[in-house]
Order: C-alpha cells, then sequence, then structure tokens
C-alpha cells in the first residue's frame, strides 16, 4: 500500500493494479486465455449450463454469457423442469434490437434448451461436457444442495456458483455469483469465492463487473435495496403517506424509487424476494430488517404498490420541515445503520459497496458517500433518532464502522492514486464526473504532488467503470436557479482539471472504456497527451441537452489545435454527435490503438520513453481568426442538438477563445452558469430530469 | 352539567381524530372532476396523516354517501384500498340525514363490540352527478333517465313536490315573516364568515387539499369553500321569492366534498386522540316524519322528541347546529321550541357553505365538537331534515377532563 492511495478494486480479483496494466503494457487476463480454462481449449470446449434457464435470472444471465461467448464457441444449456413457462424467446427482441438480427439467431441457435425431473439429469448433458454451471432454481437451500450433488456425481469437475438471493456459500457449499437487475445487460456480479477464481476473472474479462463480498447472508445490494424499501414501508406505514408519494421523496433523498421497482420487476416475485431477504436478515440480526406487515400481504398476494390506472393518485402530498425532517430520519437512520452493520462485517471494500448502489440500486450518490456527506457525527444522530421512533431495531448498531471516515478508504470512493517512485496512475471508478469525484481528483493529485510525482496518467480503474459518459448532471440542480452555483460548478471542476496541465511536467489521459463524453472528455484534454483503446468514441452531447459545456470544452480544443481542425470541433460541439477514437486523432486525441498498443504508447509517454506521439502545444493568448458565424457545412441534419444550444455553445466558442487562457476559465464557467440557469436548460432534458426527480 | 343515561356507553369520538374537505360549490373547484368515492378514501389517508392517526389501526368502515360514483357497488372495501389499507366495511345513505345517520352507525359498530376503531367516512359529489337510466316497461314512460341530484330535488315521488316547495308550505303553515327569515339568513352568514376570518376554519375543522390530474399534476386546490358570496341584509330582502319566504340566498346550494371521523373504545381514546382528556359520546338519536312536504319542521320535532326522551331541555344545550338547507328550517325551530335563534348555529352551517349531501352533517357535527370544546364542554344537539319529511336529531356530551 505504500505506492497507492488506498487498495485497488481491480487487486480484490487478483489482478494486480492498473498501474501493473500500464507498466506490462498489457491487461492481466484476457477472454481467450480465460476461456480455456474454464471451458478446455478450442475444439474440446465444454458447455456453459444454467439451470432455471427460464426464470428471469437465468435468461437474462443466458443472454449475457450467450452473446460474450459466442465467438468462443461454446455450448450454452438451459435447464429447467418441464413445463416451466418460456422465459427465453421474450429475451429474442431485446436481443435483435442489441445486436442485430444476425448476431441475435446466433445467440439463440447456440442454446440448447434441456428438461429434467429434478431427480436425475438429462443424457444428452453428458455428451456436452458441461464445465461450469451457473444455478439459478428456486431458494430452497436442500433443493439447491441436492442440484451440485447431482452434476457433482455426474461432472466432478464442474466449477459450480449460485446466483442466489440471500444464502451464503457456507450454506450451500458452492461459490456465490449474485447477479443485480435487469439481468441481461446489469453487469454488477457480487461474488463469493474462496479466492478469485478463474471464473470470476473471465467474467471481468468479458465486461462485467464482479465484485468480491464477503460471506455473509445476503449481499450488499440486496441490503441497500430491500433496506431502503423497508425504510419506504415502514415510512408508510407510520405516517399513511401512499407508496407513489413516499417513493417521490425517496428518490429526491437517494435516488431510488425502491416501491415503484418492485412492481416494475413483477410485484409478486419482487415482493417475495425482498420479503424472503429481509426475513432472512431478521433472523440474524433482529427487527432492522424485520419485514413490514404490507410486505408480507404483497408477497402472498401479489396486489401491485401502486395504485392501478384508473385510481390514479389523486390526493397529493407534502411535507412540512418538521415533516420532512421526520421522513430523513425514517429513511437515513435505517439506512446508515444498515451499512454500519456491513461495515462491521467488511462485506466489501468501502468503494465496492458504495458503487453498487449507485450502479444497481439507482442511488444517486453511493451510500457510503452519502454518509460521508453528512459526517459521521450526524450521521450516528440519525441512526440515533430513528431509534427514538422504533426502537426495537436498536441491535446490531455499530456506530464505530464510521470512525475512520477521514481515511482514505472512506475518502477516496471514487479515485485512486498509485505509483512507482516516478510515474503515478490516477483511476477514476465513477462513470460520470461528480462534485465527489472533482473533490477525490483534487486530493490525488495533491497525494501525487506530495509523493514528488509529476508525471502521471489519468483513466478509468479497469473495473468498476467501463465507460466515461460526462459530467453528473444531476449535480447541476442547484445551478437550474442560480447562476452562481452554476458557475461555481463549472469553475470548481475546471480549475481542478487544469492541475492535470499545470501541475505535472506529463499527464496522459487514458480512455480504456467505450465511450468518454462531455464532462470526462473535458477533463482528459487538459491532460499534455490523450490516448485511447481504438474502439473507443469521443462526443460532446452538451448541445443536444442542451447546456453550455463548463470544463472548457468551449476553448481549450481550439488553443491545442490549428486552424485547420477547427471545423471538426465546430462539429463536434454543434452537433453532439460521437467521433471513433482513430477518425479523433490529430484534434481532439494524441494516439488511438489497439488496447495493448495503446497502454504501451501511454507509458512511454508518461515514463519518458520513446513514443513518437507530438505533443500538441496549448495557445495561452487569445485564439485568433476563429469563424465569426456558424457555417452550415459544420452541422448535421442528423444531429439532435437544439438550436439555442448551437447559439449558446458558438457564442461561448467565440467569447472564451477571444481571451487570454488565464480569463478563459472564469469567463466559461460564467456563460454556462448563466446558460444553465435560463429557459433552454431548464426546458431541456436536464431540466426536466431535475424537476421530475426532485420536484415532488 | 346533567347526568343522563346514555346507550352509547361502550364508544367514543376521539378529540381531533376528524376533518373535512372545504365544500366548494357545485362545479366551482376540481373536485367536479373526479371520483369522489377515491377522493373520499385518499383524504380521509390524507387527514389521518395529518392528525398522526396510521389508518391501520382502523379495523372498519362505514361510508356514507347518496350519489351514485363509479364503482359504487365495491363499496367500503374500494374506499378503504383507496385510503391504503384494506379493511371491510358498508355503505349506507339515508338522503341529507346520511352524515349523522353514518356516524351513529360507526359509533353502533364500537358500541356493540364489534370492532375497537372504526372509520366514518362521508362524501358526496353534486357535480356532474351521474344519470340513472331506469327501465320500467310497465309504467307510463317505459324508461326514465333521471339525474341524480337535480331531478331528485324537484320531485318527491311520495308527494310529487320539489323539496323548495316544502320550504314554502312550511313556512306558510308558521306563518313565517319574510323580515325575519332574511335576517335569520344574514346572521347565519355572518357567522360563517367570523369562524372562516378568524382563522378558526382552517384551523379547526377544514383540510386544505391538492388534487391531482392523471399526469400527477395540480388539478387545483381545494383550500375554500368556493362561491360563497358576503351578502348584505339589503341583498338578501331584494331577492326574489322563489316560494313563501324562500329565496335564492336563503336556501343551500349543492356542493362538492368529504367529511370523516373516527369512533373508538374508550379505552383506545389515549392512542389515538391528541387531547384524550376530552370525552364525547353519544347520548341518543331519534328520527321522525312529519306530514307530507313540511320537512323544515321535522328537525324541530325530532328534537323536541328527543330532549322529551333524555330529560334534557334547551337550556342544558352547549351547542346546537342544524342542517339548515332553508333559513326557513330555522326560523321554525326556534317558533316550535322556543329557542333564539342567534344562539344556534355558531361557525356556519349548511345553508351558507353548502349541501353536499353525505358529509354535511358530519361536517357539522365535527364544527360543534369544535366549540363545545371551544366553551369547555357541554351538550351538543346535531339535527337536520331529509327526504321531503323525515328529521334527525342526535345529543352528544362533551366533557374535558371529566367535567
Amino acid at each position: 500500500m505504500a505506492n497507492a492511495l488506498r487498495q485497488s478494486t481491480l487487486s480484490t480479483l487478483g489482478l494486480g493494479t492498473v498501474l501493473d496494466i500500464f507498466k506490462n503494457g498489457a491487461l492481466p487476463a484476457t477472454a481467450a486465455g480465460l476461456v480455456d480454462k474454464v471451458f478446455g481449449p478450442a475444439g474440446d470446449r465444454g458447455a456453459l449450463v444454467i439451470s432455471g434457464g427460464n426464470g428471469i435470472v437465468g435468461a437474462g444471465k443466458l443472454m449475457q454469457f450467450g452473446t460474450r461467448l459466442l465467438p468462443y464457441d461454446i455450448p450454452i444449456v438451459s435447464l429447467d423442469m418441464p413445463g416451466a413457462p418460456d422465459g427465453i424467446g421474450m429475451q429474442y427482441a431485446g436481443l435483435r434490437d442489441s445486436f442485430g438480427p444476425d448476431r441475435a439467431n446466433a445467440v439463440m441457435k447456440n442454446i440448447f434448451q434441456l428438461t429434467y425431473d429434478g431427480k436425475t439429469l438429462p443424457a444428452q448433458l453428458k455428451g456436452m461436457n458441461p464445465r461450469f454451471l451457473l444455478e439459478a432454481i428456486p431458494e430452497i437451500l436442500e433443493l439447491k444442495k441436492a442440484h451440485y450433488g447431482m452434476f457433482r456425481a455426474d461432472f466432478p469437475e464442474i466449477e459450480i456458483r449460485s446466483v442466489t438471493s440471500g444464502f451464503p456459500m457456507k450454506q450451500l457449499g458452492v461459490g456465490v455469483a449474485h447477479p443485480a437487475f435487469p439481468h441481461q445487460i446489469n453487469k454488477v456480479w457480487e461474488i463469493i469465492e474462496e479466492e478469485p477464481s478463474d471464473v470470476t476473472k473471465l467474467m471481468w474479462a468479458l465486461g462485467m463487473i464482479p465484485m468480491p463480498v464477503s460471506d455473509d447472508w445476503s449481499f450488499v445490494l440486496d441490503v441497500l435495496f430491500c433496506g431502503i424499501t423497508l425504510a419506504a414501508c415502514r415510512y408508510h406505514l407510520a405516517t399513511n403517506m401512499p407508496y407513489w408519494k413516499v417513493d417521490k421523496y425517496v428518490r429526491r433523498l437517494l435516488g431510488p424509487n425502491p416501491v415503484r421497482a418492485h412492481d416494475a420487476i413483477g410485484t409478486q416475485g419482487s415482493s417475495f424476494l425482498t420479503w424472503s431477504c429481509l426475513h432472512h436478515l431478521a433472523k440474524e440480526y433482529g427487527d432492522l430488517f424485520t419485514p413490514s406487515s404490507d410486505m408480507e400481504e404483497r408477497k402472498e398476494t401479489g396486489l401491485a404498490w401502486y395504485p392501478l390506472n384508473h385510481f390514479r393518485p389523486l390526493v397529493n402530498w407534502s411535507f412540512t420541515e418538521a415533516e420532512e425532517d421526520e421522513f430523513n430520519v425514517r429513511l437515513l437512520g435505517p439506512m446508515f445503520q444498515m451499512t454500519a452493520l456491513m461495515l462491521h462485517e467488511k462485506r466489501a471494500e468501502l468503494p465496492v459497496m458504495n458503487a453498487i448502489g449507485e450502479l444497481c440500486a439507482q442511488f444517486r450518490q453511493g451510500i457510503i458517500a452519502a454518509i460521508r456527506a453528512y459526517g459521521p457525527e450526524k450521521a450516528v444522530d440519525y441512526v440515533n433518532r430513528y431509534h427514538e421512533l422504533h426502537p426495537e431495531a436498536k441491535d446490531h448498531w455499530h456506530p464505530e464502522a464510521f470512525a475512520a471516515m477521514d481515511t482514505p478508504e472512506w475518502q477516496q470512493l471514487y479515485v485512486n492514486a498509485e505509483h512507482d517512485g516516478t510515474v503515478g496512475v490516477i483511476t477514476i471508478s465513477r462513470e460520470s464526473y461528480s462534485d465527489d469525484v472533482d473533490v477525490e481528483l483534487g486530493r490525488a493529485i495533491d497525494w501525487l504532488k506530495g509523493q514528488s510525482i509529476d508525471r502521471v496518467i489519468v483513466t478509468g480503474d479497469f473495473h468498476m467503470s467501463t465507460q466515461m459518459v460526462g459530467a453528473d448532471t444531476t449535480n447541476f440542480a442547484a445551478g437550474l436557479s442560480d447562476a452562481a452555483e452554476g458557475a461555481r460548478i463549472a469553475g470548481g471542476w475546471s480549475t481542478t482539471a487544469r492541475r492535470l496541465n499545470d501541475e505535472f511536467s506529463v499527464s496522459v489521459g487514458f480512455v480504456n472504456g467505450k465511450r468518454c463524453m462531455g464532462g470526462m472528455l473535458e477533463l482528459l484534454m487538459h491532460c499534455h497527451y490523450l490516448v485511447a483503446d481504438k474502439g473507443a468514441a469521443f462526443g460532446m452531447p452538451e448541445v443536444t441537452l442542451p447546456v453550455v459545456p463548463g470544463m472548457e470544452g468551449c476553448h481549450w480544443p481550439f488553443r491545442r489545435v490549428g486552424s485547420d481542425s477547427w471545423d471538426n470541433l465546430f462539429g463536434l460541439l454543434l452537433n453532439g454527435g460521437n467521433v471513433k477514437a482513430g477518425d479523433a486523432v490529430g484534434w481532439l486525441i494524441d494516439a488511438a490503438a489497439p488496447m495493448e498498443e495503446a497502454l504501451q504508447v501511454a507509458w512511454n509517454i508518461a515514463s519518458g520513453g520513446d513514443h513518437g506521439v507530438q505533443k500538441r502545444p496549448l495557445e495561452t493568448g487569445a485564439v485568433a481568426g476563429l469563424p465569426a458565424a456558424v457555417e452550415p457545412s459544420w452541422l448535421s441534419t442528423a444531429s439532435a442538438a437544439t438550436d439555442g444550444g448551437r447559439k449558446a455553445i458558438f457564442g461561448c466558442i467565440q467569447q472564451a477563445c477571444a481571451v487570454p487562457l488565464a480569463d478563459a476559465l472564469d469567463l466559461q464557467a460564467k456563460i454556462s452558469g448563466d446558460y444553465m440557469a435560463g429557459k433552454e436548460c431548464n426546458r431541456g432534458k436536464i431540466g426536466s430530469m431535475i424537476k421530475k426527480t426532485m420536484n415532488v | 352539567m346533567k347526568e343522563v343515561q346514555t346507550a352509547y356507553s361502550g364508544a367514543r369520538i376521539p378529540y381531533g381524530t376528524w376533518g373535512t374537505s372545504y365544500f366548494p360549490a357545485w362545479q366551482m373547484s376540481a373536485l367536479a372532476e373526479v371520483n369522489i368515492g377515491q377522493f373520499a378514501g385518499e383524504a380521509m389517508n390524507r387527514i389521518m396523516g395529518m392528525k398522526k392517526v396510521p389508518v391501520t389501526v382502523l379495523e372498519y368502515l362505514v361510508l356514507g354517501s347518496t350519489i351514485p360514483w363509479h364503482y359504487k357497488f365495491w363499496t367500503a372495501p374500494t374506499v378503504a384500498s383507496c385510503m391504503g389499507h384494506r379493511i371491510p366495511g358498508y355503505h349506507t345513505e339515508q338522503a341529507c340525514a346520511t352524515g349523522l345517520q353514518a356516524m351513529v352507525l360507526g359509533i353502533n359498530e364500537v358500541n356493540t363490540g364489534s370492532n375497537d376503531v372504526v372509520g366514518v367516512l362521508t362524501f358526496d359529489r353534486t357535480s356532474d352527478s351521474p344519470v340513472g337510466v331506469f327501465p320500467e316497461r310497465r309504467s307510463y314512460e317505459r324508461t326514465q333517465a333521471i339525474a341524480d341530484v337535480w331531478d331528485n330535488f324537484g320531485f318527491d315521488p311520495a308527494t310529487g313536490g320539489a323539496m323548495i316547495q316544502c320550504a314554502g308550505k312550511a313556512a306558510r303553515k308558521y306563518k313565517l315573516d319574510r323580515a325575519e327569515v332574511d335576517e335569520l339568513a344574514y346572521h347565519r352568514y355572518e357567522q360563517y364568515f367570523a369562524a372562516r376570518d378568524s382563522g378558526w376554519l382552517a384551523e379547526r375543522v377544514c383540510v386544505p387539499l391538492e388534487v391531482l390530474n392523471m399526469q400527477g399534476r395540480s388539478l387545483g386546490m381545494v383550500d375554500n369553500d368556493a362561491g360563497i358570496r358576503k351578502v348584505t341584509l339589503a341583498s338578501l330582502r331584494e331577492m326574489f321569492e322563489l316560494d313563501t319566504c324562500v329565496t335564492g340566498g336563503g336556501q343551500t346550494h349543492a356542493s362538492d366534498g368529504m367529511a370523516c371521523l373516527l369512533v373508538t373504545t374508550p379505552e383506545k381514546v389515549k392512542d389515538l386522540s391528541p387531547r384524550p382528556e376530552i370525552d364525547i359520546q353519544l347520548v341518543a338519536k331519534c328520527e321522525l316524519r312529519t306530514q307530507p312536504s313540511l320537512m323544515p319542521e321535522a328537525p324541530a320535532m325530532a328534537t323536541g322528541k328527543l330532549l322529551e326522551r333524555t330529560g334534557l331541555s334547551l337550556d342544558d344545550l352547549a351547542v346546537v347546529k342544524t342542517h339548515n338547507p332553508f333559513a326557513v328550517n330555522d326560523a321554525i325551530f326556534a317558533k316550535v321550541l322556543g329557542y333564539d335563534w342567534k344562539k344556534m348555529n355558531n361557525n356556519g352551517s349548511s345553508l351558507v357553505w353548502g349541501h353536499p349531501q353525505g358529509p354535511t352533517l358530519t361536517r357539522l357535527a365535527i364544527e360543534a365538537f369544535e366549540e363545545a370544546v371551544d366553551l369547555g364542554g357541554g351538550f351538543v344537539l346535531l339535527n337536520g331534515c331529509a327526504a321531503g319529511d323525515v328529521g334527525i336529531a342526535a345529543i352528544f356530551k362533551v366533557t374535558e377532563g371529566g367535567n
């Protein structure tokens, strides 16, 4: 840990550090190599079996593995009971929409649907040499154990993972790979196993996000999701506030719509799973988790939580200040206590626990970050006040879990830094840039500077963040009505970004994921070099929202290139479309190559090796000669850009480029802030989204 | 306070666990556009939330309404579902006496030991009332379509007369003086506006409610008894006489709304009421039917009978509230019983704030209980007329801390 701000989450998968990746010039594992290890060599591949393949989880995971394993010629077997409703056929439409008919057909063609009687396996399986069983059968422990026994009797070497919604590994006797909803597309898995296995590494190599967690009852996601549902239900029962309104306030407070989610997933099934999770947790931890009476009713009856269409809500509810305070206590109190319990049990690395809420349960800010924002005293106070309202929940309260809030584990949830004494690597594990990321990035830079590191690579974390989508626009809520707040965000974030240019002798932005957009692109363009995997795409979608880019996107790139490239920049900024890495070299980024080559180029630049990439100078004076009017040739008819956005962004380019670099930051921040508080932004996508979320 | 016998000693109305919507006049608010059964259920849930009463404590629901509403067949269970708590119950109606009768039935549910906590929820929407189609092949018309509110008010099938004719006929019988009736009506307006303008109504009785449209956006606030104009005595006197002593200003108007309260056991009051030291119980009630089309005298006659049965006199009453669709009603009440009409209906009455039918007497009860509490307790008389010739009256005993 001497050379890292905190432990890399990648290392918890047995895959080393991000610094290692750059130093080695290669990813720590490849899908092809791991497929060989898990399923056997080409020409002798065994099968993947998903039992309970017609269920919501099983069918979803058949699609997820089926698409990813297609190039490797691995038979995919769905095993289920006769008469199980077809859950696979209904996946086809989504598959076709995502991948086109040819690939969808190929995936479906490779799925073998077998049935069995629950006691003996079908004879055909033997010919398929199953190597990996993903079990997704009903949550009955003895049934599961018998199922494993059946497979082990016939296939002693088979790897087995259970998707169980709650049983720990110590009861199941097999490892656990617990996926997150929606199962076709959510890449997050909570993994329980003794040591990182090849199966887990394969998941990572296939682009999924395995997250190691401890072997305790239930999972981080389930505690968070079921916990917040329980808190919402308990609030409803205490105050009469209808579920739909409780949901709105929960969404405003933390992000999720827990009650609505149950109806969206399927009321009876999801209510049963939530009840079951809480029921088992309550057995372990008492009333903190005891399912509420309305949950009991829903899991038995399947009655929808929300009113039916003909009884859409008619009477509105609102809070007094005191009522809102009680709501916060009744929601945050149990959530903070549950999180303290998970911290006490060391269920996962803090960034992992934090990310699970964001990636899988719609938390606007992960639960750890939320607690951090309140601070230890206030967080403890919320729980204590909750106990005054609900004394039965006092057991299993671990306030000491919040004591270490000033350590890097708490403080660097989204941004980590590592170095080898010469080169530092800053990793961002969040897909969107936020105030939290900004503050953490500042601290990471401070730490590296304190370690006398002045050469740095800034990149994703190769684990939890698989793309860089831009600014977290929920952070703009206050800016919609307060231009100064918008300017503060833009100015503050830009100031941090400039440190990458100003405070390092060499800084390299590296894009390892699918895309780098908006605010994230603005951040990385502040690096002296920007290198990308050739498959990455870049874009500035602000004009479609519309909002004026706040992190200097309207002048910084113009200062880095000659006038012959300005047309490209105008097109990028005024259309909001994407450009592939290979097409962006020279005017937006500096190098694009296949992953390993790109890693090596980035490392060579950062470490002072031979790289052959020309550094583009930065114009610090005014940029002369910009066109005075929009050229029709820049504009794409296929663009989703708004006219107002185009006008504002073009105006911002004109103004911010017309002043020296030293003055441009404040100017662009002010323009961005003013526009954010204006009608167009308020009426656009950001304004609508925030109003929908925050105006309840 | 005089000792009286009551057959309802096992039931109490816990103070403060009640509320009513405002009663906007016919077609004057968002209530004209809603399923009133759904509204009533959701509004009761909201009111109970504001009163810190979880609806999960309710075991039973007695509904009172008179105008058919969508899904009425499903009655109390459906309204309870809209309230957010699935409990059984039933629906009752007795024309304009519904609000009081529903309370008595709710009290009976507790008093007889059937349930410990009962909700009484009364409501009606006169706006856009449904039109019933009644195929009767043996009748001359064979099939009749009847608009529930206006056609019923205009035609008493037992007599063939209209409601308003009852008022004129009764005024003639008692030889009422138009000038006095106008003066009485004016006084009722003053009583209402005094309660409204002082904030008493908003603080103690009526709950503002926001109505949403199908998209969840505001359809409007129901936060006043819309449609009530301040009148002058001179303007009342100048009004055209529709029938003897009956003018537009001397009769009520159709409105929309809901009102609710709880009934519980004496032991459970402390769990529900913000002021459990206040004790409210029903002493007795009675109904009678007077001669055809003399409805305005029926409340006075029912009251007389009730006083006789209870052994109480008018002097024993701290609060007198009447459902007075016509000012004539109160003038006759005063004349028959020898009571000063200025002492009645403090803080308002249905003559002024309107008549949504089902909840009218429930709101009057809530106003009466609050007034009695202001006075430090006492006997409360509630009465009203219904259906052309029916009178209903009930006496409640309100004490504070045993006093």
